[in-house]
């Protein structure tokens, strides 16, 4: 079977703003082949199933090992990394589009820069000594290190808020990945400092109070981080904190 | 004081959304399917409990404030809350993605079904002016007569599920939101008792509505001593 094909169904945008197309585009078939693999053979041949010769598919991709979350797109409908999406697992033809709930920049490329803008404004690290001291840190229980451990692996792929109702291209929604990271950073016993500034980052608009609990980012999460139990523990802290500006501040 | 931010302003009002789901409007349905459900037992007893209601001092008052301000308050943001969400049940099937579009049908459904519900008895009785013990016997004669129709019975029928679904999966909502259940076996457990909390007040609703249907008994007002 030397002909064997493997199909592909990819919408693409040459640049910003511009309307999206479909095009198809088939590859010779390789066992264990992965999405990347087959993007790379498109790019090498950029001709499409109609015989057409056009410009090369892009794509971002860095890892291969599904840590960097880059190559995450949405193929034949649901969310994922492109790097562990195995061919042979998966329908054909193959569809890949852009996430929808991002901006392209071309092809399968999104800005995913709101992301980086929310773990700003929520303060997702932790503060060092500045022009003082602030002493050594205190000693982490273990239940909090393994916890805050599986919260640490996300990788800000963006796969929890593009599959999430409440998260949309124009609204301000924060989204599950940024919720997760005030959790793990509130439980750091240096990062608890700051506890309040992170907690009032996210009680206003698209903050907390815009999740509707439809939990679609935990079924899709590549990393199984507990994405409603970190929503539902800023609740909670989010919670005390109202109670706390409103009768003791 | 300084004035609050639009952001405070903004997390106040959908916690606050969140809250008079709960108190005092999930109360009030609790308190009023169970009322109600006292036609099963017989007339008088039902006959009894709207004449106490109806001779409640301040009951405009009552209503106002705990009743018609936090439901149309609640109403409000919800439509808010609909308006900024998109659902994707088509892409993703999961349990809880259909629980959250179901959550913003039913309340839609809700407010649609108490427009006519209210309308058809305490709009008709405050603008008949029937007070006090003349309450019991013109309300009665209408929900008698509503269900007489198949068109009552379904429009009851939709109105009671949709709002039991909306306040028994909105308590679980109520409870994830506000830090109550936070984990994964917090959630499900708390999903299965609020599950039955919302069958319990389906059945008592629509037992009522099959006794309504069965027995359409016409009352004289209460006349005390």
């Amino acid at each position: 079977m030397t002909d064997k094909k493997i199909s592909f169904k990819i919408k693409r945008q040459d640049k910003p703003g511009s309307p999206s197309y479909w095009q198809n585009f088939q590859v010779p078939f390789k066992p264990f082949a992965n999405i990347i693999s087959c993007l790379m053979e498109i790019q090498k041949n950029p001709t499409t199933q109609a015989g057409k010769t056009v410009n090369p598919v892009t794509w971002d991709c860095n890892c291969l090992e599904e840590v960097c979350g880059s190559c995450t797109m949405v193929i034949n409908g649901k969310v994922r990394q492109a790097c562990t999406a195995l061919v042979d697992n998966l329908e054909q033809p193959i569809a890949l589009e852009p996430m929808s709930k991002f901006p392209v920049v071309r092809d399968l490329q999104v800005n995913r820069s709101r992301m980086f803008e929310n773990l700003k404004k929520v303060k997702a690290w932790i503060e060092i000594d500045g022009s003082h001291d602030i002493g050594e840190g205190a000693t982490m229980p273990d239940s909090d290190r393994a916890k805050r451990y599986v919260m640490s692996e996300c990788m800000t792929c963006g796969c929890c808020l593009e599959a999430c109702p409440q998260f949309t291209l124009n609204n301000s929604f924060m989204g599950a990945a940024t919720f997760n990271q005030v959790r793990l950073f509130n439980l750091h016993p240096t990062g608890s400092m700051n506890k309040e500034e992170r907690l009032d980052a996210v009680m206003g608009e698209g903050g907390i109070t815009d999740c509707g609990n439809a939990q679609v980012c935990v079924e899709v999460c590549p990393k199984n981080i507990p994405l409603t139990e970190s929503i539902a523990d800023i609740g909670r802290q989010t919670s005390w904190q109202l109670i706390k500006n409103l009768l003791i501040k | 004081m300084t004035r609050p931010s639009k952001d405070e302003i903004h997390y106040l009002l959908l916690k606050l959304h969140s809250l008079t789901g709960i108190v005092p409007i999930g109360a009030f349905l609790v308190i009023h399917l169970s009322i109600n459900s006292l036609r099963t037992v017989g007339v008088l007893p039902y006959q009894l409990s709207i004449d106490a209601l109806n001779n409640l001092p301040f009951l405009l008052a009552i209503e106002i404030g705990f009743i018609y301000i936090p439901l149309l308050f609640h109403s409000l943001m919800g439509f808010y809350v609909i308006h900024i969400g998109q659902t994707n049940l088509l892409r993703y099937r999961h349990q809880r993605n259909w629980l959250y579009t179901m959550q913003r049908f039913t309340g839609a459904i809700t407010f649609v079904f108490l427009i006519y519900h209210m309308g058809t008895t305490v709009g008709a009785k405050l603008w008949e002016g029937k007070h006090y013990f003349e309450a019991a016997p013109f309300l009665m004669d209408i929900l008698n007569g509503e269900f007489q129709t198949w068109q009552g019975i379904v429009i009851y029928t939709i109105g009671i599920v949709s709002a039991t679904f909306h306040f028994s999966n909105g308590l679980w909502g109520f409870c994830v939101s506000w830090g109550i259940l936070i984990g994964k076996n917090a959630q499900r457990n708390g999903a299965i008792v609020f599950a039955a909390v919302g069958l319990g007040l389906t059945f008592l609703g629509l037992a009522t509505v099959l006794e309504f249907y069965l027995n359409p008994i016409p009352v004289e007002a209460t006349v005390i001593g």
